[in-house]
């Protein structure tokens, strides 16, 4: 009965909190938490086609990073080449990054596990090596569309109707939801009931009669359509792109960042790329080196990998609750109902959780 | 085209690149086949023991001092992990052990990143007492630290097939890397097993971390994700054969370096592990077989 209730409420909340987001942070934080507020709408969209990869199909990549790199290259190229509105183009960086990511995937989907773990390395170092030469688009002709002069370079632009830094970070968090609600109407649907099939066995969803290879490549196409049009958001975010803005070891961190917070709920989205963009800015703001975020990442992913699968998402709710259980048992002593009351909700979220990450 | 005489130099150079890359190849291929990890924090244990022979050495320990502490730190953490998360992951994929090592790789590269600060320094480097003298084929020059490079990767992949093959430890970590459950009914103390394979592989990977200081830089970063490299050999290997693992680790070596004085392909040098591997992938996987069993394609 409490549960439904839940349910029922979750829009609202959800309303509320994007309202607060749209609205309430940019009054009430300086310019340069804005911008890495913006960065975190950028990452929340990878993250949640990580989430799709990782939670739902069960496939790990290790180079999302690199797939970010590629959006944001095609972006960067086509708003230097044409006068399309910004939408547009968020579309078509999205379109070919997805070509891309099939193309590359298509043979991949063969490989399962670590062995697909890997090949994503190594084909995202492959691609960090070619952009590293090829070059970010800086407003020069040809295909690259780079001006080896490197002078009087135009910044990339950004939609007239947000060409404010509080505005482009609305507009952002406004394409981060529509990103989200796509995974969503995904999750809810038929693909999202034969991933969640391929994720537990894929020989069992073969001979279920699902075509494990269309909605494999489904996820895929998915996760690099949402990291693409990511990577149009971030072109305009940051004006100026560079390779060595995208290294290698990113999407490694990033994998590490979003298995914390969770890859089984859209939360962990979110909270994966407040942990991995502004805790960071947080940090620098106070002059704490961000080495010891990197420390704190490497601690967390053993922990979440040892005792939490679900990640931060999904623990820290259950241990408040745990938390809000203890101060209710010691506030009101002689009840010893309570303790038992307990027991199923935990045993419930054990078995909930118990997925391989 | 550019003449012969241009890659001349590359073969030397290449053939210690892929003597390094076939050491740590084979301590990957030994550490996976005995416990089913894939570490791939190999390159931050040796580059953290490289730093601190660097320091080490900066603050005037003799040079030998500090290589042992070196290999001894990379063992040290190694086994440290292997015995803490080692028996608590055992039952898990593959694939969550192999993400279990990037946890230590990032507290590994952040603690480097913070006691020996980047920013602004100037480029440490290590350099071995090999590195000044050595000797000359034709035009070549020829530095014993490569000369070293290349043999310890031949000799550390004939000895340790050999241990595999002849001893009763090497025969133990062959059975379990067939069948951990069958090999424990059989007697075989698993867990000491375990923690020799993990004790090798940090003793490799400290020395590995110490040549490739030397071969390469000695910066965090770069050694830390140079294990990305290693793995292609590893990869093109199946994770499976050590003598795969080292001619592809050769290979690997020679083609990057050949590639320097092609001046269309130069900036695209850096790829050859990649591609190598991702084909070498695509490849042997053409004939997949779907099972239930927990042994991975």
């Amino acid at each position: 009965m409490r549960r439904r209730v839940a349910v029922a409420r979750r829009p609202a909340i959800i309303a509320v909190l994007l309202l607060f987001a749209l609205f309430g942070l940019p009054a009430l934080l300086s310019l340069y938490y804005i911008d890495a507020l913006t960065q975190v709408a950028v990452y929340s969209m990878v993250a949640a086609a990580l989430g799709v990869l990782a939670g739902r199909v069960g496939l790990i990549s290790l180079g999302q990073v690199a797939v970010l790199a590629v959006g944001a290259w095609v972006a960067a190229r086509l708003l230097f080449a044409t006068t399309q509105p910004y939408p547009v183009i968020l579309v078509e960086a999205g379109l070919i990054t997805m070509v891309a990511g099939m193309l590359i995937g298509l043979p991949a989907l063969r490989l399962r596990g670590l062995y697909l773990a890997l090949i994503t390395l190594m084909l995202a170092g492959a691609i960090t090596v070619i952009l590293a030469s090829l070059n970010f688009p800086n407003g020069g002709h040809g295909f690259s569309g780079y001006n080896g002069a490197l002078v009087n370079i135009p910044p990339i632009r950004r939609p007239s109707i947000a060409s404010g830094d509080p505005a482009y970070y609305r507009y952002s968090v406004i394409i981060a939801a529509i990103m989200f609600l796509l995974v969503l109407a995904h999750i809810r649907t038929r693909p999202g009931r034969a991933w969640a099939a391929i994720r537990q066995s894929e020989p069992a969803a073969l001979a279920a009669g699902i075509n494990t290879t269309l909605y494999k490549l489904w996820a895929l196409a998915l996760a690099s359509f949402i990291t693409g049009v990511a990577g149009g958001v971030l072109a305009g975010a940051v004006h100026y792109l560079y390779s060595i803005d995208f290294p290698t070891q990113n999407s490694i961190i990033l994998l590490a960042v979003v298995l914390m917070g969770g890859v089984y709920s859209l939360w962990g989205a979110v909270v994966a790329a407040v942990l991995y963009q502004f805790l960071p800015a947080l940090l620098q703001n106070w002059g704490v080196s961000a080495d010891w975020l990197t420390i704190l990442f490497g601690i967390g992913v053993l922990q979440v990998l040892t005792t939490a699968p679900a990640g931060l998402a999904d623990q820290v709710p259950k241990d408040l609750a745990k938390l809000g259980r203890l101060l209710l048992r010691l506030t009101r002593r002689p009840q010893p109902a309570e303790p038992a009351a307990a027991v199923p909700t935990e045993t419930s979220g054990v078995s909930g959780g118990g997925g391989a990450a | 085209m550019p003449a012969w005489s241009d890659f001349e130099p590359f073969i030397v150079s290449g053939l210690a690149l892929g003597g390094v890359y076939a050491l740590s190849g084979v301590g990957l291929v030994v550490l996976y086949r005995a416990t089913g990890v894939l570490y791939l924090a190999f390159g931050a244990v040796g580059a953290m023991g490289a730093l601190i022979a660097w320091s080490l050495t900066q603050a005037g320990t003799p040079g030998w001092v500090s290589w042992l502490v070196c290999v001894a730190f990379a063992a040290a953490v190694t086994l440290a992990y292997g015995t803490v998360f080692g028996p608590a992951l055992a039952g898990r994929d593959p694939l969550v052990k192999a993400v279990a090592t990037i946890g230590l790789t990032l507290v590994l590269y952040g603690a480097m990143d913070l006691l020996w600060t980047t920013s602004g320094g100037e480029a440490r480097s290590l350099t071995l007492p090999t590195d000044n003298s050595g000797f000359s084929v034709g035009q070549i020059l020829v530095n014993w630290t490569q000369v070293i490079a290349l043999a310890a990767g031949v000799v550390i992949t004939v000895a340790t097939g050999a241990f595999l093959r002849y001893t009763k430890l090497g025969t133990a970590m062959r059975a379990m890397a067939n069948d951990r459950v069958i090999t424990a009914t059989l007697g075989v103390p698993v867990r000491r097993v375990e923690a020799a394979a993990w004790l090798g592989c940090g003793v490799l990977a400290g020395i590995a971390g110490l040549l490739l200081a030397d071969l390469v830089a000695l910066d965090a970063t770069t050694l830390t994700f140079l294990v990305i490299s290693s793995l292609a050999a590893v990869l093109i290997a199946r994770l499976r054969s050590i003598a795969l693992a080292f001619a592809a680790a050769i290979a690997i070596g020679l083609i990057h370096d050949l590639l320097t004085p092609i001046t269309s392909l130069t900036n695209y040098r850096d790829m050859t592990p990649f591609v190598l591997a991702a084909i070498a992938l695509l490849v042997l996987s053409r004939r997949r077989v779907m099972t239930q069993s927990r042994e991975e394609a």
